[in-house]
């Protein structure tokens, strides 16, 4: 018991001091940094929800660009009558209730059968929109007129960050998140045990999306102009789901971790050379799949140790089998 | 002991596509039974224990536990009308520790049960499944004999009425067989539970269940105490051959 109390009281002076440096951060850092500290934190959200019930049931969900998209575009239809504050809930509650919609249908499915079929309907409702605006409204994007303050996307983002991060320390504490460990572990077993998986599954996917929304609904007012292209751009869901992964889907500061990474790599390497960030990405992937299946948050003092040992005990074997040769 | 029907399976029939794996079974269970299950490979006795779980849910026929029609609905739904079972291959939660394996069925299924006191925490039911030394391990680095008596002890966790144990003494030693067989015996005199086990070792289970009930292709063709089910002419024809003649001798 006062274990678990000292592992909360560490998290949260660990998420406390992460915001004090988010928040003073706009005060002294150039329009670079404070856009790339931006785009860190909106995947901070981005992979910690998406963690929060992805990772820990292992339901590899690609909708993450769908919610954003949806997010997105809620901003640009209503933020002139509804103002900043409401249009950013009401596309965290639209993107949640997709995310129902969604979830009955394809939750009962595992595995790549799940990821290929949320990717599927993200591009859906993507062309879908497309479609609508293209035949019904007869535009191709929107501009968005009012748009608020930098500090105040700023702010608002950094709040749905340390949200995202807050929600997942409490939901590992909760039953609920019990329930969704126990799904990630053996969902039939859970079942047999008295979780209702279905409900659990749902819910879980929709505080995925809800954060998804409410980061595309603030996100949106980046761009003045938006097109579904841009919103619904897939490479929002790989990245969110490629940062969880390298950081440590199952893990609570793992995402967080690579998510900074990863902003730092990307301006670092992005605008010299994209194609190096890219392969970047993909060697990164692959490292952390074969040697950290954990994710950067599990690295320890020793796995450097269980590395260098494994190296030596390979070059030993090279050794031994050029004598053998 | 009150004959209270605590589960009553009519006319189960489970079929896979052209395969019928259960074919129109009855099987009713009161409180406080030990009834066992026994028949040859394939004879449709998990499938059985899949429906009468609610995990596979059943072609036709009706599920009625204390009550209340439970067919078509969810496992969670059986386990909170105190139905719980073990699985064949024991399902623990290997990352989870041992106590925090008992400590889920207690925070789901067990959570609005009423709570006996030998299940009333995780450190009651560890001793009485006998893991109390190793409450703190991962449910991975217990041996196989232990994971079984661990799937018992995480049952028993949602406090259950009905008990269904899929072939738990599979592969164990004689004596740990004796000690599994000893546990059983005590949870359904001293909680009052009834207790349905299927076995594949024939003699084991016909020492120590009071009605047996035996499968053969899907269908039910005795049900009866051992005595009685050892001299039915179809169980000797249909399966049991050698092996019962010794028991019987």
């Amino acid at each position: 018991m006062s274990d678990s109390r000292q592992l909360l009281i560490r998290d949260s002076l660990v998420l406390l001091a992460f915001t004090g440096w988010a928040l003073a951060l706009p005060a002294y850092g150039s329009e670079f940094v404070v856009s790339m500290a931006l785009t860190c934190l909106m995947y901070v959200a981005l992979s910690s929800s998406w963690s929060l019930f992805c990772g820990t049931t292992r339901y590899l969900s690609l909708a993450t660009s769908a919610f954003f998209g949806i997010g997105a575009y809620t901003t640009a239809l209503f933020i002139e009558p509804l103002g900043w504050w409401s249009v950013i809930a009401l596309g965290a509650l639209i993107a949640a209730t997709v995310a129902v919609l969604m979830g009955a249908a394809v939750l009962h499915l595992r595995g790549t059968y799940f990821a290929v079929l949320t990717f599927g309907m993200t591009e859906l409702i993507r062309h879908a929109i497309s479609y609508f605006e293209k035949q019904v409204t007869g535009t191709v994007g929107r501009v968005l007129m009012v748009v608020p303050e930098r500090d105040t996307i700023y702010l608002t983002v950094l709040g749905l960050a340390v949200l995202a991060v807050a929600v997942s320390i409490a939901v590992r504490r909760h039953r609920f998140g019990l329930a969704l460990r126990g799904i990630g572990a053996d969902e039939q077993r859970a079942q047999t045990l008295g979780v209702n998986t279905k409900l659990v599954k749902l819910a879980g996917f929709a505080i995925t999306a809800a954060f998804a929304g409410a980061v595309g609904a603030a996100m949106s007012v980046r761009w003045t102009y938006i097109d579904p292209h841009t919103v619904f751009n897939p490479f929002i869901g790989f990245q969110t789901v490629l940062i969880a992964l390298i950081g440590g889907a199952a893990t609570l500061w793992g995402p967080l971790i690579a998510a900074i990474v990863f902003s730092v790599l990307a301006e670092a390497l992005r605008l010299q050379v994209p194609q190096i960030y890219m392969m970047a990405l993909g060697l990164l992937l692959i490292l952390s799949v074969l040697y950290l299946p954990g994710g950067l948050a599990s690295l320890r003092g020793s796995t450097f140790v269980g590395w260098r040992d494994g190296l030596l005990a390979w070059a030993r074997g090279l050794g031994g089998e050029k004598r053998h040769g | 002991m009150a004959e209270a029907l605590l589960l009553d399976a009519r006319d189960i029939t489970v079929r896979f596509g052209g395969l019928v794996a259960v074919d129109t079974v009855s099987a009713s269970f009161r409180a406080g039974e030990l009834v066992g299950i026994i028949g040859p490979n394939g004879a449709g006795k998990t499938t059985f224990f899949n429906a009468i779980s609610g995990v596979q849910a059943p072609t036709s026929g009706q599920l009625v536990a204390e009550g209340r029609d439970i067919s078509g609905q969810g496992p969670h739904r059986f386990a909170a009308h105190g139905v719980a079972r073990t699985f064949q291959t024991p399902r623990v939660f290997g990352e989870m520790s041992v106590q925090d394996n008992i400590g889920f069925g207690l925070s789901f299924a067990g959570r609005r049960r009423e709570a006996p006191w030998l299940l009333r925490d995780e450190a009651s039911i560890l001793a009485l499944i006998g893991l109390d030394h190793l409450g703190h391990l991962p449910a991975a680095a217990i041996t196989p004999s232990q994971q079984r008596l661990l799937e018992i002890g995480m049952a028993l966790a949602t406090r259950p009425r009905l008990l269904l144990l899929d072939e738990v003494a599979a592969g164990l030693t004689e004596s740990e067989v004796e000690a599994m067989a000893r546990l059983i015996r005590r949870l359904r005199d001293e909680l009052g539970l009834t207790v349905v086990w299927i076995e594949h070792a024939v003699t084991t289970l016909l020492r120590h269940v009071e009605r047996v009930i035996v499968l053969h292709q899907g269908r039910k063709i005795a049900d009866g105490t051992p005595a009685e089910v050892v001299r039915n002419a179809e169980v000797i024809e249909a399966y049991l051959g050698d092996e019962m003649a010794e028991t019987s001798a």
